[in-house]
């Protein structure tokens, strides 16, 4: 369980990159690696209670923290482009 | 072969401990976008791995295999399409272009 | 860890607020998003958690294509003047951990009194959700059968934000319903063939959330929103793309009229006390007519502010 404590440490060091992150893609970073962060963690909740069907959030978030995330990286690519 | 499964989740953590650090040390975005691209798909591999071990062969590790071979397709990926926006977008690194208020 | 959770849902809403650029403000806000799904989860609410995972995602969509048309918009009409500060350099600094002892403290006083709580409804409705609608999933009984008329009315709000959004935009040059558009291709080779193996991915676990929405957690909307994903995705990977309007609109019109047709017909017309074997047929078919719908609905969003309006 102490493996719960030191995921929510790290998901704190990676908001305080997210805050002082000169650039929008360290923002992004940091917004990915939040989400990657959740993931690990919903699957050590599920590990340590011993629930297998919470183990399709896991998936889920996956899924969807991806969509969004490339949806912003190709949209912000496209407008620094198409202004130049 | 609980004790394996958690001295493996210590290594996995000790992978991530390794990329939160480095999030700090390094000065450059591009050496930043190496935590998300190596360092913590590793950590999240190991940890799950640890996982497995700890609970056996059974439905449950399935389903934690299958969240693996998701990762393994989406981290580098995500990786990849950050690395390849911020190379091409010249202006976008620096980040006086993307006020609201659209003075430019 | 609840607590550390709930300290971090704060700080990010917070972030979220007093952030001063809007693409910083959709980033703060995806997060704001991501770890309030753990705080349900953690709290015991786990299709609460999926549905706000999947509206955090599409929100962040919509988000960033109106941002980016925003964008273009301003540019081309006029250049505002740099407004004014109204709070000094050394004053902004204060807000911030202000906020933070603020909202430590409300959590504080949140947490403070041990009062129980009248549990009365709840307590019946897990007494009684076999009985009287059937299925495993007490959230789906809920949805589908205690509180269906909120459902009937929630499909209706997506259905006029649909029309509303269907009328407002338009296009200048043709004013056809049906767009034909080359989409610039954005990825490259890694990128195409990546999201060509994940796109099947999300089919099937859109279909899977449908088929066990009354077994296990997950449902009608978030199907759908899979469903949607998987035809958002396509935008990214093929250069030509042809997406028909009017059939598609159509087609969401009619599974609104066969939704309200069928919840009328079984609950409110008691078919469902007379004939209990129709029971989880009637979940199955009303969790795929809401994924339909919503499914329809967030492509014919997306597409009309992706090809119409534009430049």
């Amino acid at each position: 369980m102490f493996a719960v404590w030191i995921l929510l440490a790290f998901m704190f060091l990676y908001i305080i990159r997210t805050v002082q992150g000169p650039t929008i893609w360290d923002r992004l970073l940091g917004m990915s690696l939040i989400s990657v962060k959740v993931i690990i963690l919903i699957v050590a909740y599920a590990s340590f209670s011993n629930r297998g069907y919470l183990l399709d959030y896991a998936l889920i978030y996956a899924l969807f923290g991806f969509i969004s995330l490339i949806f912003i990286a190709f949209f912000i690519l496209d407008r620094t482009r198409g202004n130049k | 072969m609980e004790l394996l499964g958690n001295i493996v989740i210590v290594i996995g953590l000790v992978f991530m401990a390794f990329g939160a650090l480095g999030l700090y040390k390094f000065k450059d975005f591009y050496l930043r976008l190496l935590v998300l691209a190596k360092i913590d798909t590793v950590g999240a591999i190991t940890f799950m791995v640890g996982i497995i071990i700890r609970h056996g062969f059974s439905f449950f590790s399935l389903k934690v295999l299958l969240i693996i071979v998701l990762f393994l397709i989406l981290n580098p990926l995500t990786a990849h399409i950050i690395a390849r926006a911020a190379y091409l977008s010249i202006e976008g690194i620096d980040e006086e272009s993307d006020d609201g208020t659209g003075g430019r | 860890m609840i607590y550390v959770l709930l300290v971090f849902w704060i700080i990010s809403g917070i972030l979220a607020i007093q952030a001063r650029k809007l693409i910083r403000i959709i980033v703060y806000l995806a997060i704001f998003s991501t770890i309030s799904a753990v705080c349900f989860f953690v709290f015991g609410a786990p299709d609460v958690s999926m549905a706000e995972v999947a509206v955090s995602s599409f929100s962040t969509v919509f988000l960033i294509v109106c941002f980016e048309k925003y964008f273009t918009l301003v540019t081309e009409v006029t250049k505002d003047p740099p407004h004014k500060e109204k709070l000094s350099k050394r004053a902004r600094k204060f807000i911030l951990p202000a906020c933070f002892t603020a909202a430590i403290a409300l959590l504080f006083v949140y947490f403070l009194p041990d009062g129980t709580v009248n549990t009365y409804l709840r307590d019946l409705y897990l007494y009684r959700f076999r009985l009287d609608v059937g299925g495993e999933n007490a959230a789906t009984s809920i949805y589908l059968g205690y509180r269906v008329y909120d459902t009937l009315f929630e499909a209706l709000m997506l259905l006029i934000s649909v029309v509303s959004v269907a009328h407002m935009s338009w296009r200048a040059e043709t004013d056809e319903t049906d767009a034909h558009f080359a989409g610039v291709t954005k990825s490259d080779t890694v990128d195409v063939y990546t999201i060509r193996i994940l796109c099947p991915a999300m089919l099937i676990f859109g279909v899977y959330l449908i088929l066990n929405g009354h077994i296990s957690p997950g449902g009608g909307f978030q199907g759908g929103v899979a469903i949607a994903s998987f035809f958002i995705c396509r935008y990214l990977i093929y250069d030509v793309y042809d997406v028909r309007f009017g059939k598609i609109m159509i087609f969401e019109k009619m599974t609104f009229a066969t939704l309200i047709i069928l919840a009328v017909l079984f609950v409110f017309l008691g078919v469902y006390i007379q004939l209990p074997q129709l029971r989880i047929p009637y979940l199955l078919a009303m969790n795929m007519l809401i994924a339909m719908k919503v499914a329809f609905g967030f492509i014919i969003i997306f597409y009309r502010y992706i090809a119409f309006e534009r430049r």
